[in-house]
């Protein structure tokens, strides 16, 4: 059965190569970093296959995800998967950075 | 503030101009993205697994490597036929003296000649030679290249102004986890005799994907 991420042979629309092209964000960047480090020699707490794995359990949903928030997703999957923190620090902290944000306090 | 988020609303700092390209408004994700991001980034900074300065340093080098690395890789090969032998054989060996380290994956440098054009796609997700070209284009990401790249790469190569002669044969490098590809084009003609550096103008990140060629001469006034 094909994964949702399984696309090679596929029809689809025609490439535009002056369309999609796209500067990379602050905060893409910053997603981009954290996984580079949770993936390098000295961590070694994810891998490149680890990663693909969680973002293709989201199935159909793997389609409505931003790229940087598929990775977001798959990072945070697999912190909890290993232990790193556990859910309920998970949702404590959310909340607490949501209080955060929503008082304005973040910029 | 703290030293956990100090950084994640300087905005001015993530935009530039490349080429030309208009300065980039920088939207911020959903606000569950932006809540789950501060919250991972939190976590794994209380618990000891990297540190705010880590991050800082990693993006660093994430905006350190562009395709210039590459160009500069490719025009050496060029220029320097034991470097490329090198290269072609052993790249993690060849890599080493622009300070590149592909670890934990492989790279395979693929040759265009007369004969063959090849180009790289990774159908399941974008696993691309991040170390020597840096972030893939959107394009490279999205499901119309990923999906076609494979079963019509001439019409594909035609969208992106590349036009190969039916005679020379199309190889698709489809990428994965843990084997990236780059694409060595083909030294343009009228080049004879030009520096490294004057060469590499003329190696664009397309052509290190192989969805074009290298520059003709002409077209840095060579």
């Amino acid at each position: 059965m094909r994964g949702p991420q399984d696309y090679g042979g596929m029809p689809a629309g025609p490439v535009d190569p002056v369309k999609h092209e796209h500067v990379p964000t602050h905060w893409e960047k910053t997603v981009d970093a954290m996984m580079m480090l949770l993936f390098d020699q000295r961590r070694r707490l994810a891998r490149v296959d680890e990663s693909r794995r969680m973002q293709e359990a989201l199935g159909e949903d793997y389609h409505k995800y931003p790229y940087y928030e598929r990775w977001l997703q798959a990072i945070s999957w697999l912190m909890l998967e290993k232990g790193v923190y556990t859910q309920e620090e998970l949702e404590a902290k959310k909340a607490e950075v949501k209080a955060r944000l929503e008082s304005g306090n973040e910029s | 503030m703290s030293e956990t988020h100090d950084h994640s609303n300087e905005h001015d700092h993530a935009t530039h101009t490349h080429d030309g390209k208009p300065i980039q408004e920088d939207p911020l994700p959903s606000l569950e993205a932006q809540i789950l991001e501060a919250s991972v980034r939190e976590l794994l900074i209380e618990k000891g697994v990297i540190s705010a300065d880590d991050v800082r340093r990693a993006i660093d080098q994430v905006e350190s490597r562009t395709p210039a690395l590459g160009a500069k890789i490719v025009a050496r090969a060029w220029d320097d036929s034991e470097f490329k032998a090198l290269l072609m054989s052993d790249s993690d060996e060849a890599l080493m003296a622009f300070g590149v380290d592909m670890r934990p994956t492989e790279l395979c440098v693929v040759e265009n000649t007369d004969e063959v054009h090849n180009m790289v796609v990774c159908t399941l997700c974008s696993c691309y030679p991040r170390p020597v070209l840096g972030v893939p284009p959107a394009w490279y990401k999205r499901r119309d290249y990923r999906s076609r790249a494979v079963r019509e790469p001439r019409a594909v190569l035609q969208e992106f102004g590349t036009q190969i002669p039916d005679q020379k044969q199309v190889r698709v490098h489809d990428s994965n986890a843990d084997l990236r590809y780059l694409v060595l084009p083909q030294r343009p003609a009228g080049t004879e005799g030009w520096d490294q550096e004057k060469l590499a103008r003329l190696v664009t990140r397309d052509s290190m994907i192989g969805v074009s060629d290298a520059l003709a001469a002409s077209d840095i006034g060579g």
